[in-house]
């Protein structure tokens, strides 16, 4: 019987997970903060004595995300589209596309129906397409980031925004919020336009259903309404910010290094 | 920023003001006139001509005509670099570029789409190192190895930013960095017009030393700053208000006026 972990470094949380005979058995998640070398060894501390192993018992610990190659007790380290695979297969095996929309990026992966990538595209080079775009504008709205979801579903004339810049948009918020529109039809704004690079992406990847979401993105209620407008129907997992985690230690049980 | 020129008949410039615009002062462009008019020592009435340029041009019930920013701001480079080429003002939302030729606009190139490339990227760059905007070139001149910084969004350019500090680079040398990415934005969009000199650079963002010494490494060449490289725009405008005037009067036909109001603008109600 071995053990294995799989730690995920994201540019906002950091998320670890041990699995036994590809079965998750503790999962424990934390602010990433500047430290990632810390925030992994803290992750690590708490997965153990919630599982009462010792580090010896950990057969193998596959790191992914962010800063996965900074991880001290990394035994491999493996892109996060293939751990994000890897983990959505797991949970919903008839899986065939998945939107993983994350802290600073997004990125949609196509499935066989084995669970191997097909196709992908990501979205990386612009906040505007990342869950950072909603931070942002939650930031300056001082809107509590999960409450952000619920609220944009009580909008009643979302907004569209004349950039595709996060930067430029924040500046468009303040505006808007002077010229007395309500948080709410901001708010679902932002998703709208969130939706609207992840479709991008979609046509890109060429989006098959079953279709599920992971990723913080995956939490936000709002976010999740505006890409089913485009027609697609969402498989949410109970957890989706460990998805990656969790792929990352079944892919440490399953290949060989 | 909201700038207001006025110039005589001589195109002295009697006064000049730049003030920042904000949220709340689009609607208060009158305030920034009035300061202009109490400078120059002259009534409003006694002013011929007023255009009104630039992003909020329409919002100023002030203004007797308006003109696009891309014809004033051509006209105002003319005035000062009549042997100007290429025209590069990079401001706080956009960035563009106006090949010329004897004072004629030729073609040109705009990018307002994405922070970085723009004064904006500065600014927050600034911001997260608690820099003042205005320290920014002289101290990125004392680099020796400029930082190697990535020019896609500004977002993720300060995050960048803020992990260089922390592993210990020098600010310098990051700031270094910064200007060159923002100048191979700037090259990298000009090149469409097939750069030659004279280059004249205005905008806030030719007020940073070192953003120009960039741009002249990227460019092989020295490139000309105004004196005032804000106000290029509002210059032109004033110019082309004075040739209005002037055409009517040659013409003996009455100068073609709006209907004036030096009051806030009501164009937000």
């Amino acid at each position: 019987m071995a053990w294995f972990m799989g730690i995920d470094i994201g540019s906002g949380m950091s998320k670890g997970v041990i699995t036994r005979d590809g079965k998750l058995v503790s999962h424990y998640m934390l602010t990433s903060g500047v430290n990632y070398r810390n925030v992994s060894l803290r992750l690590r501390e708490e997965l153990l004595a919630d599982t009462g192993l010792g580090v010896e018992d950990i057969a193998r610990t596959v790191t992914t995300g962010h800063a996965a190659g900074l991880i001290p007790f990394s035994n491999h380290h493996v892109a996060d589209t293939q751990c994000c695979a890897r983990g959505i297969k797991h949970i919903f095996p008839s899986v065939r596309t998945v939107i993983d929309v994350q802290g600073q990026s997004s990125q949609v992966i196509h499935l066989d129906e084995r669970g191997q990538i097909t196709g992908f595209a990501v979205s990386e080079a612009c906040a505007s397409g990342s869950g950072y775009f909603i931070e942002a504008i939650a930031n300056v709205l001082q809107v509590k980031l999960e409450d952000i979801g619920s609220l944009s579903l009580n909008a009643k004339n979302p907004v569209t925004f004349t950039t595709g810049c996060a930067v430029f948009s924040e500046s468009e918020v303040i505006s808007r919020v002077a010229e007395g529109v309500t948080k709410e039809d901001i708010i679902a704004g932002v998703h709208q336009a969130l939706a609207g690079k992840i479709s991008v992406l979609n046509d890109r990847v060429g989006l098959e259903e079953p279709c599920a979401i992971s990723g913080g993105g995956g939490l936000n209620i709002g976010l999740i309404r505006s890409i089913e407008e485009l027609g697609i129907q969402l498989l949410i997992p109970s957890q989706p910010q460990i998805v990656n985690a969790l792929g990352a230690a079944l892919v440490a049980g399953e290949q060989d290094f | 920023m909201t700038k207001v020129v006025i110039i005589d008949r001589n195109d002295e410039i009697c006064a000049s003001v730049i003030k920042h615009t904000g949220a709340e002062h689009r609607r208060l462009a009158n305030r920034v006139m009035e300061e202009a008019l109490e400078q120059a020592g002259v009534s409003f009435d006694e002013i011929s001509y007023v255009i009104a340029t630039g992003y909020g041009r329409i919002t100023v019930p002030f203004a007797d005509r308006q003109i696009t920013e891309l014809t004033c701001h051509a006209r105002g480079v003319y005035h000062y670099v009549p042997s100007v080429r290429l025209a590069i003002d990079v401001g706080g939302q956009d960035a563009k570029g106006l090949k010329m030729s004897c004072g004629k606009l030729l073609d040109f190139v705009m990018s307002d789409k994405c922070a970085a490339g723009t004064g904006r990227f500065l600014e927050l760059i600034a911001a997260s190192l608690d820099l003042k905007l205005d320290d920014m070139g002289k101290l990125s001149l004392k680099s020796t190895s400029k930082a190697s910084i990535s020019n896609t969004c500004t977002v993720f350019t300060r995050q960048e930013v803020v992990s260089r500090i922390s592993e210990g680079v020098p600010l310098e040398d990051i700031l270094a960095g910064v200007h060159d990415a923002i100048a191979s934005r700037i090259t990298r969009m000009v090149e469409k017009l097939k750069i030659e000199p004279d280059v004249v650079f205005t905008g806030g963002v030719a007020k940073n030393i070192g953003v120009i010494k960039s741009l002249e490494t990227k460019l092989g060449f020295k490139v000309i700053v105004p004196e005032e490289p804000l106000l290029s725009g509002a210059i032109g405008a004033a110019l082309l208000g004075k040739e209005i005037t002037l055409k009517a009067l040659a013409q003996g036909k009455p100068v073609q006026r709006g209907r004036r109001s030096l009051s806030e603008s009501t164009f937000f109600q």
